[in-house]
């Protein structure tokens, strides 16, 4: 009888271990929905949002008292992008998530889509080292700081991954360039605004050189993001996209998850700063992937 | 049982299940390796390159019957994600003996992904950032 019940506690604590992250993320979200009162925000943190055990601090403002997206002045820390799906509602998924078969492809977009799921993502252009382009932006680790212009008309999005950046141009009134004009690319033509407490980010202008998501989401020129960022609390940013692309889905359909804020290293060392990395440096992989073709043929 | 017997269990579980904790890599595991087939490898280690996106170290690996000698490469995760296991660019150096248990690549080439490194002569076992066992994404 002991040992059953020390077999429990165990098998527990390490079932604990796993789910630590999710649960602790679902608690930032909920903490910031009441507004979060106390603490003093940043000074605590971890890989994967595990610092923000106890109640976080609440969404950190500027002396004007707009919504700070990064750290509060006199901290340090970034978000922990790198997990995050707009399909499906497991681990940090927001509940509103389409699941899979709900996502509303063409038909040719969903035979795509299945091809790259059938070849496990050998195709991946990220997995060769391009860039993870449009709000898959967000699912790449390293890191990401958030800097916001307001005199310049400009907020920065840093990725610690490649060292890519996105600059969302913040003048009041601003029009994308017309169709004819804009240079399709990985990060297109970005326009933002806010609304109460929400960066709203209006992108076109891709290329079609990257997957939306790891998985293989399939996308064409015609794709249009409309982004929106809430920082529910301080250790905890909302992000929820609309995905319009009347090329490759019947209709524009939307997702999102939460993003958790880290105040250590990406090796978990004292410092809570993004850190260089580069894909190129020593990738190695896509030879092989090159090889498996051959041996497939 | 005792309860530092209870402890001891407890922190292996802890730290196997650390090293069983799959990461993030910047491909899909199951694009270039097989988990049908396991590695269980001992060698000498003849480079180690300490870079993005993956740390990569060679081993030279004795045919106990042939006595011909293979040079087999293994990628780990990122220098920043290994660390948190406890890695630093000196942990291995040359021709240090190493065991490595991880998954062969699909290309049947002598390549492999690294699980976990177990120095030979200290018996120090550290987990390698393998992405293996993340669940595919949609």
């Amino acid at each position: 009888m002991r040992n059953h019940r020390l077999h429990i506690v165990i098998i527990t604590g390490v079932l604990g271990l796993f789910l630590l992250p999710f649960a602790l993320t679902a608690q930032d979200a909920g903490a910031g929905a009441r507004g979060g009162q106390r603490g003093a925000g940043g000074a605590r943190g971890g890989r994967g949002g595990r610092g923000a055990a106890q109640p976080s601090a609440p969404t950190p403002r500027w002396p004007d008292g707009r919504v700070n997206l990064d750290a509060a002045p006199g901290q340090k820390g970034f978000w922990n992008v790198m997990q995050g799906n707009v399909v499906g509602r497991n681990g940090s998924a927001l509940p509103t998530n389409l699941t899979l078969d709900e996502v509303p492809f063409q038909d040719w977009a969903r035979s795509v889509y299945e091809y790259r799921q059938s070849r496990q993502g050998l195709d991946d252009p990220h997995a060769r080292c391009y860039p993870a382009g449009g709000m898959r932006f967000f699912t790449v680790p390293n890191g990401l700081n958030i800097v916001d212009q307001p005199e310049l008309n400009r907020i920065f999005l840093i990725s610690g991954e490649n060292r890519d950046w996105r600059r969302i141009a913040m003048e009041p009134g601003r029009k994308h360039p017309p169709e004819d004009q804009i240079v399709p690319s990985y990060f297109g033509d970005s326009i933002g605004h806010w609304e109460g407490e929400t960066l709203v980010v209006d992108t076109v202008g891709f290329n079609e050189r990257f997957w939306v998501i790891r998985g293989g989401l399939p996308h064409t020129r015609f794709l249009h993001l409309v982004e929106r960022f809430t920082r529910v609390n301080y250790n905890s940013l909302k992000y929820e996209v609309t995905i319009d692309d009347k090329g490759a889905y019947t209709r524009p359909w939307s997702g999102g998850w939460l993003i958790p804020w880290q105040t250590v290293n990406y090796d978990n060392s004292p410092g809570g700063e993004i850190h260089e990395y580069f894909c190129h440096d020593n990738e190695r992989d896509s030879e092989r992937f090159d090889l498996d073709e051959t041996r497939s043929k | 049982m005792t309860c530092s017997r209870i402890g001891f269990f407890a922190l292996a579980l802890i730290i196997a299940a650390a090293l069983a904790t799959p990461l993030l890599a910047h491909h899909s595991f199951a694009a270039e390796y097989d988990s049908k087939q396991p590695i269980n490898i001992k060698g000498a280690v003849t480079k180690v390159e300490w870079m993005n996106p993956h740390v990569y170290f060679y081993i030279d690996v004795r045919d106990e019957q042939t006595g011909k000698i293979t040079n087999w490469a293994f990628e780990m995760g990122a220098p920043a994600v290994i660390q948190r296991n406890g890695w630093t660019r000196n942990s291995m150096k040359i021709g240090d003996l190493v065991i490595v248990e991880g998954t062969r690549a699909k290309s049947g080439a002598p390549h492999g992904n690294a699980r976990s490194v177990t120095l030979a002569a200290t018996g120090k076992k550290l987990g390698a950032g393998s992405s293996e066992g993340q669940v595919p994404e949609q």
